[in-house]
């Protein structure tokens, strides 16, 4: 599998997606589309992958709480949004398009599901 | 807010969120809602927060993580030395362009 050839940190993944499974659903939602997203980047190093993965889940768990709506947290373009979010783990890698469509899909049902739009 | 400010914004946020810190410490929350509050209401709260993680990696910043009542701790940023090297530089760097700009502003009058 990908993942674990990406990051031999195992068990700081495990806590990753232990997080992401406390998070209400929505919040989920979102995670995991923009996990999926990031999966197509080439990170530098393990542990800068898996400290991207903590990093993700502080900033919605940080959302959660104080119930930031999905579409404050990753704005307009969650494509450009994650872009950025990634350059600071990695140089950046192929994306293919049909990557991006499933991001913006993924969090047009997050949104849809807290009722926002 | 107009698609050119945002644009512009992008470029300059980084000194912006620095220029901040060096008024006070603040989590990233606190910096998403300022900005919003003056207008800038495109910002999305990710987009602060990948700076931050950034400005972080890079030294610019200390950070302290304080307990909060809700929801787990949040990580507290406050401007370094290196930070205030690194605005005094961007507000260099700004100085220019916005001189520059004026000039050709008033040439083409």
């Amino acid at each position: 599998m990908l993942i674990s050839k990406m990051l031999h940190d195992k068990r700081r993944y495990r806590q990753y997606k232990a997080r992401v499974k406390q998070l209400p659903e929505n919040y989920r939602t979102a995670v995991e589309a923009i996990e999926r997203y990031l999966m197509y980047f080439v990170p530098t190093d393990d542990d800068s992958a898996v400290s991207e993965f903590e990093d993700l889940a502080e900033l919605f768990e940080q959302a959660a709480s104080d119930e930031t709506p999905i579409r404050e947290i990753v704005g307009d373009d969650p494509v450009e949004f994650v872009e950025t979010f990634v350059q600071n783990y990695t140089k950046g890698g192929y994306v293919p398009d049909e990557e991006r469509k499933r991001l913006l899909r993924g969090i047009a049902r997050a949104i849809e599901d807290e009722g926002v739009i | 807010m107009g698609k050119q400010t945002t644009e512009m914004l992008k470029g300059t946020l980084e000194g912006v969120v620095l220029a901040i810190l060096a008024g006070q410490p603040a989590y990233g929350y606190e910096i998403t809602a300022w900005l919003r509050e003056q207008g800038f209401s495109d910002i999305a709260e990710g987009t602060v927060y990948a700076l931050l993680v950034r400005v972080e990696q890079r030294g610019l910043v200390d950070v302290e993580k304080v307990p909060s009542e809700k929801g787990p701790p949040r990580k507290v940023y406050s401007l370094n030395a290196q930070g205030r090297e690194y605005l005094d530089e961007f507000w260099k760097a700004w100085s220019f362009l916005s001189e520059r700009l004026e000039q050709l502003r008033e040439g083409g009058k």
